[in-house]
């Protein structure tokens, strides 16, 4: 249901005042996610997709790979490209039209946690050096919007990716429906969003806590336990003991989850 | 459309490319009250097709001079997903979709009892996850159900489905192949309470006979998919009924 | 089992709300529970938004001050206008009566009296109803066990302060979720113990 602002900020101190005091309207700790779903290979048609419920929040990611020329500064390399639709079903803040800075952003940011980890081995997907490379296209298709989103986005975009394979090629054709070699992968990047509200910083915000928070924090981990990409999202500032308290936060988690893979 | 020319059998010994009869439908799947933010939503199945609608409203209308003073405006918005397709859809809406999103409204719109919600906008949206033929069809099927769902007041549950011509046999709901290489396609929404038609649409080319046969085929199949919408709206309830107790 | 209805169901002729008419047989405008008791048939919608009725009682808050009056967000596609001489800032949450809807769904709200310190929740409108009960039953039945102060607006908006709060919370979003079964006041009690 929309609320107007008015309301909205009589919402806001009360969900302000019960984080101050450690608690969260659903009951969660404050490094708690909500749980997870994953429904894999959900676009079969698609060369590989995911679908993950993270609480009420839904997001699709759909791997579409083409051939086309590789740029001109790495003739040897596949390409990636990701881009992200809020489509306005998934919540009454979204209208139709080109992309908005929110769904540029999240795209950008999930796009550098599968570029920076290194996940896709681009020189695989080499075909003709010079001339002819796999291009992958991962597309963000947000359907539920009950907050996190970046971390609903990255980790289907994962996912999807870790089951991708590329269509068959022939004879400069592609045959979508025979399958080829699997998309060659080496790393699970894994995305962790913290939402800053009134100094305390706590994981996987509902779209309620966003709509209070002064600020959020992405943190994307490697394999390896290294940082391959962050991004401080809104203008509330942070302490710097807070960062590194985030940081150390989100590689352990990525640990964690690694697990469930 | 357009016939093009096919090694694949699309008819063989009375059966279709999928083994289905030519009478027959597609497996449907739907869901009601999917999502969360959205005041109504409704998820098909149907084929391969894969088709999410969510309606939002009556909500206050913007821009305001939009606003209408005698009734509620009735958007539709008909999307693809760019990995819908096999060759990826660049985002955003082409003409093909804002030509389906127009006639898909219009056959809205003496549905909805619009004129109860002066000033007000009711927003349809649907997203195709997954093609496979007939997604208009599928889309306006489940944004009905997704109003139903909404509570909004409605005349009917419409429902669509089409009918075509492959080689020289007319069949009902056309599959991928069916719609890339036959030589006709029919789609039509209808109001199943009063059989009049709300949607209709034809590319090919059907003789008087065969759009007869075509038109009464899909009405058909619509009233079969139309049990399925109530099916589906009264499902949703009766688990939580049976859950909590009866009397 | 209560029976479910769609829009375009044919319903019993006697049917008042959220029925159309079609020559001689009545039909249901919305997705419903038929409710068959005490002799009269009638619809309960299982879904919409508010939409405001003379005599209704709302929760309304304050977004916009003019000139004579205020600007109220009522949960409703349709802002509601209260003149009072009373002095009231943006965000003040206010109980009042609908005076009048015009043709063109302009609301105008009476008898308003202002709210303090509460916390303040939403349900679906149609379900208020259920959440007020029978001669204010079901409300009463929260207030006697949680102690807390409640105020239903039709509107779905709800008010609450003190007491169990959130029992009373919890309590309300049962009757929510399980408005259209029967046997629900038991279960109510049950959980209120």
């Amino acid at each position: 249901m929309e609320t107007s602002e008015i309301v909205w900020e009589i919402k806001k101190d009360s969900i302000r005042k019960m984080i101050q005091s450690g608690k969260r309207s659903d009951g969660r700790a404050l490094d708690e996610y909500r749980k997870m779903e994953f429904l894999e290979n959900y676009v079969p048609k698609a060369q590989g997709s995911c679908l993950v419920k993270l609480g009420d929040t839904q997001v699709l990611v759909g791997i579409k790979m083409d051939v086309g020329e590789p740029y001109a500064d790495s003739p040897d390399r596949g390409n990636l490209s990701t881009s992200c639709e809020l489509v306005p079903l998934a919540s009454p803040d979204f209208s139709a039209g080109p992309p908005d800075e929110e769904s540029i952003e999240t795209a950008r940011v999930v796009d550098r946690g599968i570029r920076e980890s290194k996940m896709i081995d681009f020189e695989k997907l080499c075909i003709t050096e010079g001339e002819k490379v796999w291009t992958v296209l991962v597309d963000i298709h947000v359907l539920d919007h009950d907050g996190n989103l970046i971390d609903a986005a990255s980790i289907a975009g994962v996912k999807a990716l870790l089951n991708a394979y590329l269509p068959k090629l022939e004879d400069d054709k592609l045959i979508y429906k025979e399958r080829g070699d699997k998309l060659p992968v080496r790393e699970k990047p894994v995305s962790s969003t913290f939402a800053s509200i009134g100094g305390k910083n706590l994981l996987d915000p509902s779209y309620e806590e966003e709509m209070v928070m002064d600020s959020k924090f992405i943190i994307v981990t490697t394999e390896d336990g290294k940082i391959c990409a962050i991004q401080k999202s809104g203008s509330g500032p942070h302490k710097r003991e807070d960062i590194e308290g985030m940081v150390e936060t989100a590689i352990r988690r990525g640990k964690e989850v690694r697990k469930q893979f | 459309m357009g016939g093009a020319k096919t090694d694949l059998e699309l008819i063989k010994n009375g059966k279709r490319i999928d083994g289905r009869k030519f009478d027959e439908l597609r497996p449907i799947k739907i869901e009601v009250g999917v999502l969360k933010r959205a005041d109504g939503s409704c998820f098909m199945e149907w084929g391969k097709n894969k088709v999410l609608a969510a309606v939002y409203g009556p909500r206050e209308c913007f821009p305001k001079h939009t606003q209408n003073s005698y009734k509620a405006k009735l958007t539709y918005r008909y999307n693809m997903a760019p990995f819908s397709v096999d060759d990826r859809k660049r985002p955003g809406p082409d003409r093909r979709s804002t030509e389906i999103s127009k006639v898909s409204r219009e056959a809205l719109e003496k549905v909805i009892f619009l004129e109860y919600f002066p000033r007000t906008a009711i927003n349809v949206f649907v997203e195709v996850l997954q093609a496979d033929a007939g997604t208009r069809c599928v889309a306006l099927t489940a944004a009905s159900v997704a109003l139903a769902d909404a509570g909004i007041p409605m005349r009917d549950v419409i429902v669509a489905c089409a009918a075509g011509k492959v080689e020289d046999e007319i069949v009902l709901d056309l599959c991928q192949e069916e719609d890339n290489f036959g030589s006709a396609d029919l789609p039509v929404a209808i109001s199943p309470r009063t059989g009049q038609i709300h949607l209709m649409q034809m590319d090919g080319i059907l003789d008087e006979e065969e759009f007869k046969k075509a038109f009464d085929m899909a009405t058909k199949g619509c009233l079969e998919v139309h049990e399925m919408q109530k099916k589906a709206l009264r499902e949703k309830y009766e688990k939580i009924g049976e859950v909590y107790g009866n009397e | 089992m209560k029976e479910i209805v769609v829009p375009g169901d044919k319903v019993d002729g006697k049917v008042e709300s959220y029925v159309f008419r079609e020559g001689n047989n009545a039909y249901s405008m919305v997705l419903g529970v038929m409710d068959k008791k005490e002799g009269y048939d009638r619809i309960v919608p299982l879904n919409g938004k508010y939409f405001p009725q003379v005599e209704d009682y709302v929760v309304g808050v304050v977004t916009d001050v003019k000139r004579g009056g205020y600007v109220l967000d009522i949960n409703s596609p349709y802002d509601a206008f209260l003149a009072s001489r009373r002095r009231y800032d943006n965000g003040a949450v206010i109980f009042a009566k609908v005076g009048d809807v015009s043709e063109v769904r302009s609301v105008s709200l009476t008898m308003d009296k202002q709210l303090y310190d509460g916390e303040l929740m939403e349900i679906m409108a149609v379900k208020v109803p259920r959440v007020i009960g029978k001669k204010n039953s079901m409300v009463m039945l929260i207030t006697e066990k949680t102690k807390t102060d409640i105020y239903v607006g039709r509107n779905g908006r709800i008010w609450l302060k003190g007491g169990d709060i959130e029992k009373a919370k919890k309590a309300v979003l049962k009757i929510e979720m399980e408005a259209h079964t029967d046997g629900l006041t038991d279960r109510i009690t049950e959980f209120l113990k």
